[in-house]
């Protein structure tokens, strides 16, 4: 057709019209909302909210970076007193328990043989109902097993518990019964002590590795930093290290000082019998023995216990032992030295109290206890009207409760963030006896691990980061520290969790025990408690807490015969099983004792020390491995011991001692999240499950008391580390090929 | 007088003649309604949106009553690109999955406020847009950055500037984000319906008129795709 004007006009008119007429511009006057957010569009105002992360050793007071109602990032509180604007790296990883894909979404039933993993999701209605039931039913025969803390959520647990005449025990994987029970007899508190390495000039450990897991290892770091640079006293710190394993404290001492495993108290009570001997004028040494001097440490003279001192020549430099420790309690502990440890692996021992009493003492007779740059004891916290940090159950409470289970005393268990059935040894007996299928177990946890597995029914609780709750920094800094975890982000859309301590009190209360429970909502009871020792709530939101620099702890006068008191205890770190290594067990410094092992963060990390990640490795003294074994890096070995076997990959390490097998904690889990289990039985084990069932001088489990053989199975693989003897270099001439290929380099194998 | 055509001819040129007309007194509408109205087919009044959102209860001032919620908190965008973008439904279920009729009191909420609430929820469950009703829009061929108008708002030194836009009164900058957006768009945090400043325009002239106003350029491709 040809286009005329008349014809153009015509077919301009018709479009017109018709484009008006079927809506044509009606997408142009919308605008359209999306339903998700749309990842690649990062934009808006941050907002910094200061909080508390309960979840690493000795706790921390965090500031977490929040950003379209969801947290990004989190960092130090620089106000919060214990860990001044650092965090643990474990800390980091927090943020992954919130968006981690293996969170369990809301309440599930399980519908499979129990242990197998099989669960389907129910409603919340019914969730409550069957947790209900089962406590109405089997509340008597009650055990609540939650991890060890304080504060409002731990006194709802206990009121739980008590309420319907059941019973709550803590739990915590990095047990240290030996060094609470040697506070309490040495100090007279229940409050962990807190060492001001800050201001010391000296430092005298013993096995604890207080740098890295044990104690407040944040705190401490910041603390040793400037003891190192010599912020307070202007004059860099020097620091010796006792101790069977080279730890990442070994690694940072002046002076590392190897001795047999534990040996950590008589090391102690050596160095005491040293300043004894080199200052025997010294008012601290009369008062301690009661003006007796050296005569009174005379059992502990060095050269008497070289035996069980065992500290190899090259190191004694051609003194004899008494030479050697007089020396070194004058350069290190006689003005003013500071010592610290006793605990953790130290304390895991058959004798840890004694450990960690001599430890202690020691303190006493430096004179340095109650001041600054000494042991500062800690306040008693119920003035405030908080529930004390809930001790960890000894061994003897795990296998009552094993046993109570059995005999069906114990007809419903209800867990809450604790895996006793992966870290204590098999022998204890938890994890059968949860087989049995007349016990109904309840789980809130907010992933599926060894325990939580087990569970009939499943109330997931809300993630550290959307729950409120309050704690007690262990040990706080020598002065009353109450911190406040708020919640600073909502759950994600898809995830329906409840605060279990709300789930709590709504039960008690729809079973009529509402009038035993302390209040109507977690919330309402931390608002409270705040109230009575802060007055202002948004001052305690705002700053993460609150602390008093004057309520400090009462000082002991030490007793006439505390002396006396800890030579009873004393007696060599007695060993379960045979072999030639001992098997020295340690926290994991990012995974801990497996708690973290679900998060990808903290498996990455790499160890300190080593540098490796990942996987489980037994450390072996590089000539002993090499020369006597015929181990290279990397060879898959059988660790056993009485109580069973478990695979590791070899890491030689010059610096570990001879006949030493030290293994971390963290791996082996066979339940749960595939970055806490999807790895070979031949590099990743648990290391606690090859631990003999034996308990210490304070009832605590002797972890550390174990010997071992150590037998190459042919196998090898490559370990997972980032420190040196390889190195990476492109290959290739096409683009396609130029890749980067890890190949052996100098000094590598 | 000529005489008429024959009949077989007329009716065709009359049918050509109203047809011609037609599509003239169209283009002569849409002219009309284009440059008299704002947006186009609005008459500037506020359009009705798919569901209810009280901009006075987000962001109005807390001793009214609102929440005092941040334009950039939802507009998320407006600080840093071109557009300003209108929130996500993920991002209302933020705060929504906990401000819902499930945990309402009685007496705080209206129940349509709660049935409203609980279609965006909806909404968001089942990956739903929202397909709301454009207030402000820009032709095509303009290209208007957010971005830099609200830099030029909120930073810079202090001075004061009289815009061509809202009440025309000296203005002290640099200002909060929130009254930036006003500039343009009215005090929103106080309507409950949103709706184009009174008497604001949206054309050339008012770009233009600001530009030269702050020595901004006037060169075409500065606004012009």
């Amino acid at each position: 057709m040809k286009l005329t004007r008349r014809n153009f006009l015509a077919w301009a008119g018709i479009a017109a019209t018709g484009a008006i007429a079927c809506d044509v511009f009606d997408d142009e006057l919308k605008v359209q909302s999306p339903a998700l957010i749309p990842e690649d569009l990062v934009s808006g105002r941050d907002t910094w909210y200061a909080t508390y992360d309960a979840s690493t050793p000795g706790g921390q007071g965090l500031l977490v970076r929040v950003m379209e109602g969801r947290a990004k990032k989190v960092r130090g509180n620089p106000r919060f007193p214990t860990n001044q604007g650092k965090q643990s790296p474990a800390a980091d990883a927090i943020l992954q328990s919130l968006y981690h894909p293996d969170r369990i979404a809301g309440p599930m039933l399980r519908n499979g043989p129990r242990g197998s993993g099989q669960f389907r999701p129910i409603t919340w209605e019914e969730a409550l109902n069957r947790f209900n039931a089962a406590v109405d039913d089997r509340g008597d025969g009650m055990l609540l097993i939650t991890e060890s803390r304080g504060g409002s959520f731990a006194r709802i647990c206990i009121d739980f518990a008590n309420a319907f005449g059941g019973r709550h025990l803590a739990y915590d994987g990095l047990d240290d019964a030996a060094y609470r029970s040697a506070v309490k007899d040495v100090l007279a508190s229940d409050a962990l002590p807190y060492h001001d390495i800050e201001n010391a000039t000296t430092l005298v450990s013993f096995g604890s590795d207080f740098l890295s897991t044990w104690g407040n290892p944040t705190a401490y770091g910041v603390a040793y930093g400037k003891f190192r640079s010599g912020e307070h006293t202007h004059h860099r710190g020097t620091h010796v290290h006792f101790g069977a394993r080279y730890s990442l404290t070994a690694a940072n001492a002046d002076k590392w000082v190897p001795i047999a495993p534990g040996a950590e108290g008589y090391a102690a009570m050596a160095m005491a019998w040293g300043i004894a001997d080199s200052h025997p004028e010294s008012s601290h040494v009369q008062a301690i023995t009661g003006e007796a001097g050296l005569g009174a440490l005379s059992q502990f003279a060095p050269d008497a216990n070289a035996g069980i001192l065992q500290i190899p020549d090259a190191v004694l430099g051609g003194k004899s032992l008494n030479e050697f420790f007089h020396d070194m309690a004058h350069d290190y502990a006689a003005h003013g030295g500071l010592a610290i440890g006793g605990g953790g692996e130290a304390g895991a021992y058959s004798n840890g109290k004694f450990n960690a009493a001599a430890t202690l003492m020691l303190n006493f007779i430096m004179g340095n206890v109650g001041h600054d740059g000494g042991l500062l004891v800690n306040p008693a916290v119920e003035n405030w009207g908080l529930q004390p940090n809930v001790p960890p159950a000894t061994l003897g409470d795990w296998q009552r409760a094993a046993g109570d289970i059995s005999n069906g005393a114990t007809r419903l268990v209800i867990v809450h963030n604790a895996d006793p059935v992966y870290g204590l040894p098999p022998g204890v007996g938890l994890g059968d006896a949860l087989r049995n299928e007349s016990v109904a177990v309840i789980s809130s946890s907010s992933f599926i691990d060894e325990t939580s597995v087990m569970a009939d029914l499943i109330i997931p609780d809300r993630a550290a980061l959307e729950e409120w709750g309050d704690h007690l920094p262990e040990p706080m800094p020598g002065y009353g520290v109450y911190g406040v975890q708020q919640p600073v982000v909502n759950p994600l859309p898809d995830l329906d969790p409840r605060s279990f301590a709300d789930v709590m009190l709504a039960s008690a209360a729809d079973l009529g025990r509402g009038d035993m429970m302390p209040a109507g909502s977690h919330e309402e009871l931390i608002r409270a408690t705040a109230a009575n020792i802060a007055g202002d709530f948004d001052d305690v939101l705002r700053y993460g807490g609150e602390w008093d620099v004057n309520a400090k702890g009462e000082t002991p006068s030490p007793s006439g015969n505390l002396l006396s008191s800890v030579a009873g205890m004393a007696g060599p770190a007695a060993v379960q099983g045979s072999g030639d290594f001992q098997l020295t067990p340690f926290a994991h410094n990012t995974v801990l004792d497996g708690r973290n092992a679900h998060l990808p963060w903290a498996q990455n990390a790499p160890d300190p020390v080593t540098t490796v990640a990942w996987q489980t490795w037994v450390e072996i003294n590089e000539k002993q491995g090499r020369e006597e074994l015929g181990l290279r890096e990397g060879d898959v070995v059988n660790i056993s011991t009485s109580a069973g076997s478990i695979q590791a990959l070899v890491y030689l390490n010059p610096g570990a001692p001879p006949n030493i097998a030290a293994v971390p904690m963290g791996g082996g889990r066979r339940a749960g999240s595939e970055y806490a289990t999807g790895r070979e039985a031949r590099e990743s084990g648990n290391v606690m499950s090859i631990v003999a069932v034996s308990a210490n001088d304070a009832g605590g489990l002797t972890w550390s008391g174990n010997r071992c053989t150590i037998t190459p199975t042919g196998d090898s693989m490559a370990v997972s580390k980032m420190e040196g003897g390889y190195t990476s270099r492109e290959i290739g001439e096409h683009p396609a090929e130029q890749v980067f290929k890890t190949v052996t380099g100098e000094g590598g194998h | 007088m000529p005489p008429l055509p024959p009949t077989r001819q007329l009716i065709p040129m009359a049918l050509a003649g109203l047809l011609a007309t037609a599509i003239v007194a169209f283009i002569v509408v849409v002219l009309f309604m284009s440059w008299f109205s704002n947006p186009p087919f609005g008459w500037g009044n506020a359009p009705a949106q798919p569901i209810p959102f009280p901009h006075t209860v987000h962001a109005g001032p807390v001793e009214e009553g609102g929440h005092a919620i941040q334009c950039e908190f939802c507009h998320r965008n407006v600080t840093t690109g071109a557009a300003a973008t209108v929130p996500a439904v993920e991002v209302c279920v933020i705060c929504h999955k906990q401000v819902n009729g499930a945990n309402a009191k009685a007496d705080v909420a209206e129940p349509e406020t709660l049935i409203n609430i609980q279609r965006v929820l909806d909404k968001h469950a089942d990956g739903r847009p929202i397909d709301w009703e454009r207030v402000h829009r820009m032709p095509d061929h303009v290209r208007f950055v957010h971005e830099a108008h609200l830099r030029f708002l909120t930073q810079g030194e202090e001075r004061t500037v009289t815009l061509p836009v809202g009440d025309e009164e000296p203005m002290q900058l640099p200002v909060p984000v929130q009254e930036a957006c006003s500039v343009c768009h009215g005090d929103v945090a106080s309507m409950t319906e949103v709706q184009p400043q009174d008497g604001q325009s949206l054309k050339m002239g008012t770009c233009l008129d600001c530009h030269r106003e702050n020595d901004v350029s006037t060169d075409c491709t500065v606004c012009h795709k």
